[in-house]
């Protein structure tokens, strides 16, 4: 972000993407008969996009100690998989990547 | 979506039998605040975890609350705050969020066919605003239609959960010692990784397959091409989505 952009902006424009496709389906129908291949595609973004949310982010932001971060997401992977909830996982993580960094 | 509308079809002629008595009198204002409070528990803690993620990137807390009052959107709001903090243009936030939450489009599509007829313009656009992952699963298990006040009740619930998590997350990361500062920018990481965990023990192998294709695609576009941040998240999600769709079979995945 532009420095002296300030931050309610962006805020914003997330904002407007977000209430447009909320309110999109209260006043049009045409989402009910999209082609399959294409309804598939779109129900399969959410998924598509933790895969970018997490790498390379997540090893680049702690540089030059990059383990940290990996290390990190892997044991609240794991810990996710077991169990249900995500705020155990997310504590977990701050801790090892707190010892990590140490 | 064929199936969805069997179903309410079903349910159709059952409500001409029960429509009078029971459908319309339980789903009231104080039904949705029962149904709602798990959700509010489950976002609270993840509000809180947003929280932290603004403190980290600068947010005043006003700003944080803000961003949690008028986006209301989980992922869509960490993605938000991880391409502000990478310094994304506008551009790459509107696509990029509006790609994450076009999910929500199919979500209303499903709740406005079920909702009670006849809701006007200001009330329509503040329920379309409630729509969520969580909000929609609860709401859709009713017979429909689904009442006004009682829609209302679980949105605003789950609502507060989120805004009222987001500033107690700011206000707890002030009192955060400040060695522990640097070990909270992995919040945003932690989260979506125990997402992906979790989709992957409900759903499958897919799910790995696809997160892995787009992580792999977002990483050469950034570290190798130097593309922009957020082209790079709409390019790879994009791509690994319409993969998925080819190589996953119509009846093996419902998401």
């Amino acid at each position: 972000m532009n420095t002296n952009l300030p931050f309610i902006i962006p805020i914003l424009v997330s904002a407007l993407a977000t209430f447009l496709v909320r309110m999109l389906p209260y006043y049009v129908t045409f989402l009910d008969r999209l082609p399959p291949f294409l309804s598939r595609s779109l129900r399969l973004l959410p998924i598509a996009a933790l895969g970018p949310l997490i790498f390379p982010g997540v090893i680049m932001d702690f540089h030059p100690r990059w383990y940290a971060g990996l290390v990190a997401v892997m044991v609240s992977s794991i810990i996710a998989y077991r169990r249900n909830g995500m705020i155990i996982p997310i504590l977990t993580s701050i801790l090892v990547t707190y010892l990590l960094l140490l | 979506m064929y199936h969805r509308g069997d179903l309410q079809e079903r349910h159709g002629t059952d409500n001409l039998l029960i429509m009078d008595t029971e459908n319309q009198s339980q789903l009231t204002f104080h039904q949705g605040f029962v149904e709602g409070s798990p959700i509010f528990v489950g976002y609270f803690p993840t509000a809180m975890a947003f929280g932290l993620v603004c403190r980290d990137l600068g947010l005043r807390i006003w700003e944080a609350v803000l961003f949690s009052v008028t986006n209301f959107a989980g992922s869509g709001q960490f993605l938000a705050a991880s391409l502000i903090r990478s310094g994304s243009i506008l551009l790459e936030i509107f696509i990029s969020v509006l790609l994450i939450n076009l999910r929500y489009s199919f979500m209303g599509a499903e709740l406005s066919r079920k909702l009670e007829k006849g809701i006007g313009g200001p009330a329509r656009l503040l329920l379309a605003h409630g729509t969520t992952d969580e909000v929609f699963s609860v709401a859709v298990l009713h017979r429909s239609p689904i009442s006004k006040p009682y829609l209302a009740g679980l949105e605003l619930t789950a609502y507060l959960g989120w805004v009222s998590g987001t500033a107690v997350g700011f206000l707890a990361g002030m009192v955060l010692p400040s060695a522990l500062q640097l070990a909270v920018g992995v919040t945003l990481y932690a989260m979506f990784s125990s997402l992906l965990a979790q989709e992957f023990r409900q759903k499958g192998k897919d799910v790995l397959i696809i997160a892995l294709i787009s992580a792999s695609l977002n990483s050469l576009l950034i570290l190798v091409l130097k593309l922009g941040v957020g082209y790079s998240f709409v390019i790879s999600m994009l791509s690994a989505s319409f993969l998925g769709a080819w190589f996953i079979k119509e009846e093996e995945y419902r998401a």
